[in-house]
């Protein structure tokens, strides 16, 4: 199969904006993709594969060719992906596919989500969804306590402290701070991290991150269309996994599967291993699921990621920065744009576009997004100008 | 009427069982908030939780008197429910009873109401059923409500008895008295109300107690004198009316002290006499009677139901004193669990109970089905799981590829004990719960939820576990710990549109009553 590149990325403001559509906040994404890839035109598009949880109820079906045909991809064949949390880093993936087959030469994937503009009722039936129904969400457990569930039996197992959740949140706010489109793009202290509310205990306002309003959009094209243009970023890897919805229902809960099985399949099409990683994007959207990231995508062993987040390597300046953009912590969780949204990021660090937060000489970038709560995971192995 | 005949020397009750709710809140927060008496000889009264109702309370009671009796829920023939305040006015409240305590489908329920004589008559009605070869239970379950300002709300209680009959039970029902005489506005519900009242007149309201209750005494057709029962156990709308009519009856007041728990459980309504039964044959003698000084379980208990408006049911029970091995088989089983240990304030109360709190706010999304939790009612209800039939390994819920071989051949069912450990915990904090627990929060607070791994059907020694999640009450410690060892306790799980969703959460075995 033939290689796919990222020609051009870009992504609105995350945040609460109470004057914008799902449409109009595509259409931003979108813009700035196309402004950002040379040679590459609206007219090059022959597919797009959209990412979104369902747009706080308001547009259950169709909603994918509305935002395409909003922004004047009239007939593009338009498919909408819900993986949850993964929705749009599945349509990311779905794009590379389409374009490695052969069947596009460039293909737009992105993703969008309107999640500020409903009462806090009605956002709890929508964050509801995308855990086990049935069962786990029946019990009265929300997302933060089925993270807060994995961090019980974390902090059980291994050495680790909620002063680990932290530092992880002070880290990512660090980032978002100089990062112009973070929906709460603002540092904390220790102090602040360590003293917030509790939400699901162990977890704290601090260790989880915001629900936010947003849209992301990414050009994957063939390495004959990357050809004509300045910047590609070549997808090395591509992999992804299932896992059983339900906490209850898998064999561990302080390692998510999918993660795992999907960084390895990645690393195997890129020939690359963890070390070779220089940043990455990972789905920290509680501050645990930033820990078990370190460890499932193999940038330490087990029970080791408090140790990785107490060295300060994963810091901006560190020999692995994670989340440079500020992560969902601090960037915000537009739900169905976040996967995009993290590709983007991975662009323009592999670009030299990334401003006060450019990660100096970044040649390799990983990003990872995941579903609910692990059911679905995906993750990107991309390379700079590997052209 | 008398219970002479063939069953009379065989049917006796084999087990008792009690639940009260561990939630009380004492006479004095009720004076405070009124500033004015409160319901006369009750010192507390029972609160359930927010979780628990009659159905919850009922099946409480029904598996410790299985427990007790030492009979399988498997093995009941008959089954009865007498409450006055059912989950719903119409429905049969009955049928998801057997269901929650694992009685067959095909097993006869009936269901008693009306008026608080219902479990008196339930206790007469099934020693007299002909039909039924097996054991019987027969479970009354009552949470009566008032007005806020009124009498009937400053005495209102709740609990749970149930007492399975079966053969060679020890204790016989010897007769059962019956008298009517209308009473109207001694205490009475209108339709479509969920509040208790009466008109407040007070000698005729005493009245229509004392003369209906010693009316089916007299029916008995014994002398009262020759009966001289160990314990009178009276309905007990307050703590005092029992003691009028033991004047009228000729007994002593501590023959009613020891078959009275008013004083501390409150006006728990037809469930009264079956929990003061129970408190009179509690071996221990501990299990919450108004005066429980040591004294021996009894022997003879007369018990009389009374219900506004007027009627009364009246039981003579006696163990058999001409058995040969009369010392052993003269008690009866009891497994109560009769004394709240958590004190609420008024304000708390009135959470507890939903008289100040909002209902369920409006959503959409993950809605689940009537029909799709109809279908998992076995585990719900039962923790029913699957044995793969390929490789024995267990799974909860039973459905789909086998978690350990990925087979689908299917599974087999067993029954969980209900017995497991924590494997990760949450306390879901105040404020951040799904819509359909929003309710449950405001009368409740902060809940933790846990993911147990269940024993597998062999107990806490067979290898097998299966891990399921739920909600944990009466946590201690607010969130357990991890290795916290926990049951399975029967809840309402949530209500929408109307219907209540009943499953189980799980109580950490140390904080669990006895």
């Amino acid at each position: 199969m033939r290689d796919a590149y990222i020609v051009g990325a870009g992504q609105s403001n995350y945040g609460a904006f109470p004057d914008e559509s799902y449409r109009s906040l595509f259409a931003t994404a979108f813009e700035e993709a196309l402004g950002s890839a040379d040679g590459v035109g609206a007219t090059d598009i022959d597919e797009a594969v959209v990412g979104s949880l369902g747009v706080g109820g308001r547009q259950l079906g169709l909603s994918g060719p509305a935002v395409t045909e909003h922004v004047g991809l009239h007939g593009v064949p338009c498919s909408r992906i819900e993986n949850a949390c993964a929705a749009s880093g599945y349509a990311v993936r779905q794009a590379v596919q389409a374009v490695k087959s052969g069947m596009a030469d460039v293909a737009l994937a992105g993703g969008y989500e309107v999640m500020t503009d409903m009462s806090g009722d009605v956002a709890k039936y929508w964050l509801g969804v995308s855990g086990e129904t049935e069962w786990e969400r029946l019990t009265g457990t929300t997302f933060a306590g089925v993270y807060a569930q994995m961090a019980s039996a974390y902090l059980d197992a291994y050495d680790a402290s909620p002063d680990h959740f932290s530092k992880v949140a002070v880290k990512n706010h660090a980032n978002g701070a100089k990062n112009p489109k973070a929906h709460l793009g603002f540092e904390c202290s220790l102090d602040d991290a360590r003293s917030a509310p509790v939400v699901a205990d162990p977890l704290n306002l601090y260790h989880c991150c915001p629900t936010s309003d947003g849209a992301a959009a990414v050009l994957v094209a063939s390495e004959d269309v990357a050809s004509t243009c300045d910047d590609a970023v070549r997808v090395a890897g591509v992999g992804a996994a299932s896992e059983r919805v339900g906490l209850f229902q898998r064999d561990s809960y302080t390692a998510v599967e999918s993660s795992e099985r999907a960084a390895g399949a990645a690393y195997e099409m890129a020939g690359l291993d963890p070390d070779d990683v220089d940043f990455a994007e990972v789905h920290d959207c509680f501050a645990i699921a930033e820990l078990l990231a370190y460890e499932d995508l193999g940038f330490c062993e087990r029970g080791h990621a408090p140790e990785l987040v107490d060295s300060g390597a994963t810091e901006l300046g560190g020999d692995l920065p994670v989340n440079p953009s500020g992560g969902l912590k601090s960037k915000g969780h537009p739900i169905g744009a976040t996967g995009a949204g993290q590709v983007v990021e991975a662009f323009k660090q592999l670009t030299g576009r990334a401003g006060d937060r450019q990660v100096a000489g970044a040649s390799v970038g990983l990003t990872h997004n995941v579903g609910g709560s692990g059911g679905a995971a995906v993750v990107h192995v991309l390379e700079r100008g590997a052209l | 009427m008398s219970a002479d005949g063939p069953a009379r020397a065989t049917l006796g009750i084999a087990g008792v069982g009690a639940y009260v709710p561990r939630f009380y809140l004492p006479a004095s927060a009720y004076r405070e908030a009124w500033d004015k008496g409160g319901a006369p000889g009750v010192d507390r009264v029972a609160v359930a939780d927010a979780d628990e109702d009659t159905l919850t309370m009922a099946t409480e009671a029904g598996r410790r008197a299985l427990a007790a009796a030492g009979v399988d829920a498997g093995d009941i023939d008959h089954l009865a429910l007498a409450t006055t305040t059912p989950p719903n006015d119409e429905e049969e409240s009955a049928v998801r009873l057997a269901s929650l305590l694992g009685v067959g489908p095909s097993v006869p329920t009936r269901q008693f109401g009306g008026s608080t004589r219902a479990g008196a008559v339930a206790l007469a009605a099934t020693v007299g059923e002909t039909a039924t070869v097996g054991p019987r239970l027969v479970v009354v379950a009552d949470g009566p409500r008032g007005a806020p300002e009124s009498d009937e709300a400053a005495g209102a209680g709740a609990g749970a008895a149930a007492l399975v009959l079966a053969e060679d039970g020890p204790l016989v029902v010897d007769a059962v008295g019956e008298f009517g005489d209308p009473a109207p506005g001694t205490r009475f519900r209108g339709f479509g109300s969920a509040e208790t009242e009466s008109i407040g007149v007070t000698q005729y309201e005493r009245d229509a107690y004392t003369r209906a209750v010693v009316g089916a005494v007299e029916a008995l057709g014994i002398d009262t004198a020759e009966l001289d029962p160990d314990a009178v156990a009276l309905t007990a709308p307050d703590g005092k009316l029992p003691y009028r009519a033991a004047n009228a009856l000729d007994v002593e007041p501590a023959r009613i002290a020891a078959g009275t728990v008013v004083s501390r459980t409150g006006d728990a309504g037809a469930a009264g006499p079956v929990l003061g039964l129970a408190s009179a044959l509690d071996s221990a003698g501990d299990a919450g009677a108004d005066e429980s000084d040591g004294r021996s379980p009894a022997t003879s208990v007369l018990l009389v139901g009374y219900g506004g408006g007027a009627g009364a049911t009246a039981l003579t029970l006696s163990t058999e004193a001409t058995d040969t091995n009369a010392a052993a088989s003269s008690v009866v089983p009891v497994e109560a669990a009769l004394d709240g240990d958590v004190e609420l304030s008024y304000a708390e109360a009135l959470r507890r109970r939903g008289t100040i709190t909002g209902g369920e706010p409006a959503g959409g999304g993950a809605y689940v089905s009537v029909p799709t939790w109809k279908r998992t009612i076995p585990q719900r209800h039962r923790l029913v799981a699957g044995e793969c039939a390929e490789c024995g390994a267990l799974s909860f819920p039973p459905e789909g590829a086998c978690p350990d071989c990925g087979s689908l051949a299917g599974y087999d069912d067993v029954t969980l004990p209900g017995t497991g450990t924590v494997e990760a915990a949450t306390a879901i904090g105040q404020g951040g719960a799904p819509p359909e627990f929003v309710e449950q929060q405001q009368r409740a607070g902060s809940f933790p939820v846990a993911v147990v791994a269940f024993d597998g059907p062999g107990g806490e020694t067979d290898d097998r576990t299966v891990s399921a999640p739920a909600q944990v009450v009466h946590s201690p410690a607010g969130t357990p710990a991890i290795s916290d060892r926990v049951e399975a306790v029967p809840r309402r799980i949530y209500e929408q549109e109307g219907v209540v969703r009943y499953g189980f959460k799980v109580v950490p075995t140390e904080a669990r009553r006895e």
